[in-house]
């Protein structure tokens, strides 16, 4: 136990993400990058943009409460020492998509508003299901809960949206591929440290088990909401096909989909099904039995 | 922003209160001084032998420390939810991370000195009124209490440690580098930590006199745990007469700053 959460330690952190991967950028992405002026120029992408950012900040600000929250109640040093290095990645996040809201117009002082305006409400209730388990101080239903349910979700949708956006508009790309790199880590803890504390507590399965299907629950309602109910998408769309044409870009892909050609439906159900094929493996590896969610 | 951060004298109030607190402004402060150090020092930095008793007095030391950073780790990390606004959570994130590199690296050092259970020699060798202290500052980041624990941990805690480390390190140049230095760094995280807390409690305390007195009656609480805590780690050391008065001053020094009687 002690060898492995040697590579989860502070000073492996700082030489891998702040003097790593990080050096040289400046709210997550090279200095003096911006987002493209199409996008900028066009208020149904800039919408499109400020909405999906919105949902980001969301998740990061529970991954903030809830990896702080977890440092109190963690069993060892070393747990408590990673979790502080999470703690601050996850403020990062917050930062650098608080940021990106600014940089595509929003005024510092509406961020709350544009935020509680566009907070999709099947997130907030994933988030409130886990941040009640911290708030019992329920450690391995926490990391659970945030290392592998949360943060996977958070790494496919991250991935996702980077096969989206690299070529399109590399400051947004660069961004996510700083958070991608850290939310790796982050779920290698959670599966790591938990397996061991779960064999050893099995009485705790049922509990847990409850816990993913609800949370999985809200995350497929929340991708619905995006997909589905997304204003102006043929719009942005369109627009979109029209910047990559114009910047003799090729469409992109990810999980063996054309994102460009296939309908919102087809995308709900490939990044759903990614992300729910991920859960049964990681929950497997800890000793955890997949529980299907109801289908929004 | 420009490419090495903005010039702080043209920000409005609002913008350089955010920047202050950002990750961004930490990282290129912490920068100049964890760049190219492991553990907290440089890899030619020279270890000088400490015969018997230095070695045993230093490992009691570092055991209080420990202790003191364990609790801040948990207090920063216990505040972020209770934070008002999302750059203070962004500072107390980074305080979190200070305050977790801090135990890791006087752990190591006391690995270092040959301490085999790191965890049981801090439990036997440190101080109970520092446990005591643990136990106030949880329970005011429990209760969500912002104004108290933030004062209790920010500018008692960190004035506590600050005294200590900034003490410590005059009397490790010559003797121990390998520490000094690892204090040095500590130091620098501790100033900006305690500057956070009396610039939050400073503004509230101007706009809310009833505030001080609040503050007034914690420090009553505890400042004899913080002296208590000096004089036993002090007496079992053998530290002399003229360290004890230098690191009660350097702390009233640094916690009367805000104005708190």
């Amino acid at each position: 136990m002690t060898d492995f959460l040697r590579a989860y330690s502070i000073q492996q952190w700082l030489e891998s993400a702040p003097q790593g991967y990080l050096e040289d950028t400046q709210y997550g992405h090279a200095a003096g990058e911006k987002e493209p002026a199409p996008l900028m120029e066009n208020d149904a992408l800039r919408e499109q943009a400020i909405r999906s950012t919105v949902q980001l900040v969301v998740g990061e600000r529970c991954a903030l409460a809830a990896s702080s929250g977890l440092i109190n109640s963690a069993p060892d040093e070393g747990s408590k020492r990673f979790l502080a290095t999470q703690t601050l990645d996850e403020a990062r996040h917050v930062e650098v998509f608080t940021q990106r809201l600014v940089d595509l117009g929003v005024h510092r002082t509406k961020l709350e508003d544009v935020i509680r305006l566009h907070a999709n409400p099947n997130l907030v209730k994933f988030a409130e299901l886990l941040l009640e388990q911290v708030d019992k101080k329920d450690f391995i239903a926490g990391v659970v809960g945030q290392n592998v349910i949360l943060e996977g979700m958070a790494f496919h949708v991250f991935e996702m949206l980077h096969a989206a956006n690299k070529d399109l508009n590399p400051k947004f790309g660069h961004t996510l591929s700083g958070t991608i790199a850290d939310e790796r880590r982050h779920v290698g803890f959670g599966e790591n440290r938990i397996g061991s504390w779960i064999s050893q507590r099995p009485e705790r399965k049922g509990d847990i088990e409850r816990m993913q299907r609800e949370m999985s629950y809200y995350m497929l309602a929340t991708f619905a909401d995006a997909f589905r109910d997304a204003p102006d998408q043929e719009e942005v769309n369109r627009l979109r096909s029209n910047m990559r044409r114009d910047a003799g870009q090729e469409n992109p892909e990810w999980g063996g989909v054309d994102l460009a050609a296939s309908s919102p439906e087809e995308l709900e159900g490939v990044l759903a099904d990614t992300v729910l094929r991920e859960f049964k493996i990681r929950l497997e590896r800890i000793g955890v039995e997949y529980q299907t969610p109801l289908r929004p | 922003m420009e490419e090495h951060g903005p010039n702080l004298h043209d920000l409005d109030p609002e913008t350089f209160c955010d920047y202050v607190h950002s990750f961004q402004f930490w990282f290129d402060a912490v920068q100049g001084y964890l760049e190219d150090r492991s553990y907290g020092h440089r890899s030619d930095t020279p270890t000088k032998e400490l015969d018997e008793k230095s070695r045993d007095n230093l490992i009691t030391v570092l055991c209080n420390y420990c202790v003191g950073e364990t609790m801040a780790l948990e207090g920063a990390g216990g505040l972020i939810r209770v934070a008002p606004n999302r750059a203070t959570k962004i500072f107390l994130s980074t305080q979190a991370v200070d305050e977790g590199r801090h135990l890791e690296i006087l752990e190591r050092r006391l690995t270092e000195l040959g301490v085999p259970r790191v965890g049981e020699e801090i439990e036997r060798r440190a101080s109970p009124k520092l446990f005591e202290f643990h136990r106030h500052l949880l329970a005011y980041v429990d209760a969500g209490d912002w104004n108290k624990a933030i004062f209790a941990q920010n500018v008692i805690l960190e004035s506590m440690e600050f005294a200590s480390f900034y003490t410590h390190s005059v009397h490790t140049l010559e003797t121990d580098p390998k520490t000094h230095e690892l204090l040095v760094g500590i130091i620098k995280d501790e100033r900006r930590h305690i500057g956070f807390g009396q610039n939050e409690l400073a503004r509230r305390i101007a706009a809310d006199a009833s505030l001080a007195r609040e503050l007034a009656q914690v420090r009553k609480d505890l400042d004899p745990l913080v002296f208590h805590a000096f004089d036993e780690v002090m007496e079992k050391t053998g530290a002399p007469r003229d360290r004890r008065t230098d690191t009660g001053r350097a702390y009233l020094q640094a916690v009367e700053r805000l104005g708190i009687e």
